[in-house]
């Protein structure tokens, strides 16, 4: 059997097995789910080979899997982080009901995204999709709250994008008899005009969703929101990169040949600049954890849309590796969440505070994820962000940067939030007894964090595999033109060279700790949050001083006239307006016999009227 | 040898920029008490002030976020300080500089805000919380029409390094501040959110959050904030005149339009009351950023 194949059918054979073999015991369960994520990800990077195309042929549809460099790419980043998240959802579902339905939902989510990958062919790729559609759904509305709103969100969402890509897969095989991606690539250029634009606006309406560009993005904040936490790492970080994925493809193979190609791409990259801005702000106006990052999540997803619009070379790498980026901090933060969410019960910045010192290791991982999203060097999160500005910048695209820039600088506030509100402030009695987090949930967080430093030192491990996957797309090699081991050069022979901005920051930030902390730590006294000077009063034990309400209230009050509306209120208003107009509809069948015959009365009296005019005598 | 070079050279800029930016600070001090009619202290009163906290010893402290804030806050300045070039041909001041461009150094520089930031949010200290968030606003407020007036300089002459911009001025014989005169007016009125003087001292806010995330601080930790503050003063008076000035052959040039440029925030800031934050915020994306946008716009249209 091809290992391709294998691989599927381990992840399946795995899912249903670990759902039952909760019946038994639950440690045999947890064995079980983390060899049936880890012995495939062996075997893919072990046995797969590049290029290599496994097929048959039922009924006259021919069908076929295989890798390419570009999947290969979006590959690693799936099975990091379903590594990752499947060790940290044992910790994280130790003692939690319906144990067995996240296992298998989980298994089912990462196969269906690996076959996504595989896929050659729109049937495979639209089938994943579905099962990648409805496993994330399950847990989505796994938690049973406000199931109702959040899971018909996304379940409406999703089949909008499924139906787009089906009517585009029934076009393509209508124009060339099957359906193979390249057969459909190659006759592409040869299309008649209106189906080379109807097809892949048509896919990316699909893409879009999943990667929740506004206006299709009002699914994510919820959906990412209520999902299990551990769930919500590989579901921001992992699946959400799958619409990047099918977006790139479309980009590049399709809308290339357009003489319309760039006006689409412009106006793409703006949907995804506009919610890059309005994502940000309505981040900063979370007060729940989980929201902030859904927000957040939405709002990065932005940034890798304007690059991958934008389109050349160094966009291209700027937003693959900032999809990367994304996938590692975003994972790790999220999986923060659940940390503290598991060990206080709660995600509410306003209830949760003072955390550093119970919960250290989480809070360093806060930390560097923190930093990484910021785009601060030397983290890996800022070598996106540069190549994404001078992208920009070198390609014409003032206003973008501009925009870019603030929803970036913006993105400062909520990244403080985030800290300050769990892990600084004042300690409170009520959290005096809460512990670090399990070690099964350390580990991957803190590797997920460690990532983020090694791509900020070491950006060629992640530069490599996108370069090759863009060449295997039809880009020229941009090694040695845009980056090379640790330098990135943009096209106007401007460069940033990582190696000693990493050994300046880190020498001077040894420095300064070293003259604050050394011989002062063992002179001083740790004092409490309580024992503070407010104007020369001190607060009592039972005094709470936090402030964390109306956390950023002057610049919410200065972006106002931005945040009145939600885009959820134009759809609110839309589905309004569809129930007035059905309403109308259905008091036309009012059931009367006699309304019947005056219809049919008016109606003939209508067609004498137009007689004239309709048959053209 | 390189690397010893470069440390022996860094130390000499550090000492440069904290001995300029002190000096420039007490002078702010005498011309503000000369303007409010007071007799001031001497200009070298900061340098007493600096040497006092050094030689304090802190009794206690606040656990480990919070000694790590003001080393972010001294990695934000003085690596910014390092990427940048003190004078035209390096000469004692050897730096980083081309290995780094403007968009790392503007990274580099709201580094220090969140650092400090960080670390004054673990004192459980109420003013602290209120003048960050306060601050981060305002950050996102100036942050606009300078990254605009940038982004018009990247486009005219394009090149994104300091020293690319520095060349086109010594090679064409004008400065950027004719070159692009707009992108200088709307990086100067940024740089007044930038230095935090009245009308935009709204951080530390005196008489109104009891100085802010500088409060629980004291002894080294405000040592080492005070001289980071200066540090990076400097780094800001030397960017506006490596941008726009094209930079300093010697180091007489360098104070005398280093001093002007300061001369530009401390007395608009002297004649003017404090903003609320949102006003703040508000006040850059109104006429600086019309600035910006008629800076690149004519960027556009000259090249």
């Amino acid at each position: 059997m091809n290992v391709i194949f294998l691989i599927l059918i381990l992840f399946l054979v795995g899912a249903i097995v670990t759902a039952f073999a909760g019946k038994w015991s639950s440690l045999l369960q947890d064995g079980l789910f983390i060899l049936a994520v880890t012995i495939p990800a062996v075997l893919f990077f072990t046995q797969v080979e590049m290029n290599q195309l496994v097929g048959w042929t039922r009924g006259g549809i021919h069908l076929e899997l295989g890798l390419t460099p570009f999947s290969y790419f979006f590959a690693i980043l799936v099975l990091l982080l379903g590594v990752a998240s499947a060790i940290y959802s044992v910790g994280f579902m130790h003692g939690k009901a319906r144990k067995s339905y996240y296992y298998f939902n989980y298994l089912l989510t990462i196969m269906a995204m690996l076959g996504i990958l595989f896929s050659r062919d729109f049937i495979s790729f639209f089938v994943f999709w579905e099962i990648m559609t409805w496993a994330s759904y399950l847990m989505v509305v796994m938690n049973g709250t406000r199931t109702q709103e959040i899971g018909i969100k996304y379940f409406v969402f999703s089949a909008i994008g499924a139906y787009a890509m089906l009517m585009a897969i029934v076009l393509i095989h209508a124009q060339t008899g099957n359906f193979l991606i390249q057969d459909f690539i190659d006759t592409y250029p040869s299309l008649a005009h209106g189906r080379q634009i109807l097809i892949p606006i048509l896919l990316l309406v699909g893409f879009s969703v999943k990667a929740a560009v506004m206006p299709l993005h009002v699914w994510a904040p919820g959906s990412y929101a209520y999902s299990p936490m551990s769930f919500t790492s590989v579901f921001s970080g992992a699946l959400s990169k799958m619409g990047i994925y099918g977006m790139v493809i479309v980009f590049v193979t399709l809308l290339s040949h357009l003489p319309e190609g760039g006006l689409i791409r412009d106006i793409i990259a703006w949907m995804g600049a506009m919610t890059a801005v309005i994502a940000t702000l309505w981040a900063i106006a979370q007060d729940d954890a989980r929201k902030l990052l859904a927000y957040s999540s939405v709002g990065q997803l932005g940034y890798i849309v304007i690059a991958v619009a934008i389109g050349t070379p160094m966009a291209m790498l700027a937003g693959l590796f900032m999809a990367f980026m994304h996938g590692l901090f975003k994972g790790a933060l999220f999986m923060v969440v659940g940390a503290v969410e598991k060990q206080t019960g709660t995600t509410d910045f306003t209830k949760v505070t003072g955390l550093i010192r119970k919960m250290p290791w989480t809070f360093l991982t806060a930390l560097i994820s923190i930093i990484a999203l910021a785009g601060i060097p030397p983290l890996g999160g800022f070598i996106g962000k540069w190549m994404l500005y001078e992208s920009l910048i070198l390609s014409d695209h003032y206003l973008l940067v501009i925009v870019a820039f603030f929803s970036s600088t913006a993105a400062f506030l909520y990244a403080y939030k985030f800290l300050f509100g769990f892990f600084l402030g004042q300690e409170e009695e009520e959290w005096a007894d809460v512990k670090e987090a399990p070690i099964t949930m350390l580990i991957p967080m803190l590797a997920l964090a460690v990532g983020s430093i090694l791509l900020g030192a070491f950006p060629q491990l992640i530069l490599k595999p996108i370069n090759n996957g863009l060449i295997s797309l039809g880009f020229s090699d941009s090694y040695g033109k845009l980056w090379e081991t640790s330098t990135l050069f943009n096209e106007w022979g401007d460069k940033v060279v990582l190696q000693p901005i990493i050994y300046a920051i880190m020498g001077v930030f040894l420095t300064t700790l070293a003259f604050t902390y050394f011989r002062n730590r063992k002179r001083t006294r740790y004092v409490s949050t309580k024992d503070i000077s407010t104007s020369g009063e001190i607060p009592l034990a039972h005094e709470n001083l936090t402030f964390k309400e109306n956390f950023f209230q002057p610049f919410l009050r200065a972006v106002e006239p931005v945040m009145k509306k939600q885009i959820d209120w134009y759809y609110r208003e839309f589905g309004a307006g569809l129930e007035a107009i059905f309403n109308f509809t259905r008091r036309i069948y009012s059931g009367n016999g006699q309304t019947y015959a005056l219809y049919a009365v008016i109606f003939l009296i209508v067609l004498l009227l137009l007689n004239g005019n309709l048959f053209g005598q | 040898m390189e690397i010893l070079q470069y440390i022996f050279g860094g130390i000499i800029t550090f000492l440069l920029a904290f001995v300029v930016g002190m000096t420039f600070g007490g002078t702010r001090r005498k011309i503000i008490a000369r303007i409010q009619n007071r007799y001031g202290p001497p200009i070298y009163q900061n340098f007493i002030d600096a040497f006092k906290l050094f030689s304090k010893t802190s009794a206690v402290h606040h656990g480990a976020m919070h000694y790590m804030g003001p080393a972010f806050l001294m990695v934000s300045s003085v690596v910014s300080l390092m990427f940048i070039p003190i004078l035209r041909d390096g000469g004692w001041f050897p730096n980083l500089n081309f290995h780094g461009d403007l968009i790392f150094l503007l990274y580099m520089m709201v580094f220090g805000s969140l650092g400090m930031a960080l670390g004054a949010g673990q004192t459980g200290n109420p003013n602290s919380a209120i003048g960050v968030t306060r601050g981060l606003a305002q950050m996102v407020g100036y942050e606009i029409p300078w990254i605009m007036a940038l982004v018009a300089m990247m486009i005219q002459f394009h090149t994104t390094s300091i020293t690319g911009l520095m060349d086109v001025q010594l090679q064409s014989g004008t400065w950027n501040l004719f070159a692009s005169p707009f992108a200088f007016v709307a990086a100067i009125l940024a740089s007044l959110g930038m230095f935090r003087y009245a009308p935009f001292n709204i951080v530390g806010a005196p008489a109104e959050l009891a100085s802010g995330p500088a409060s629980e601080n004291g002894g080294k930790y405000l040592f080492t904030m005070m001289s980071s503050h200066s540090v990076f003063a400097f780094v800001k008076l030397t960017l506006f005149a490596d941008l726009f000035l094209g930079g300093a052959g010697n180091l007489v040039e360098l104070l005398i339009k280093t001093f002007l440029l300061y001369m530009i925030p401390v007395l608009y800031g002297v004649v003017n009351p404090r903003y609320r934050t949102e006003q703040a915020v508000r006040w850059f994306w109104g006429w600086p950023t019309v600035f910006g946008i008629i800076a690149i716009a004519y960027a556009v249209w000259s090249t």
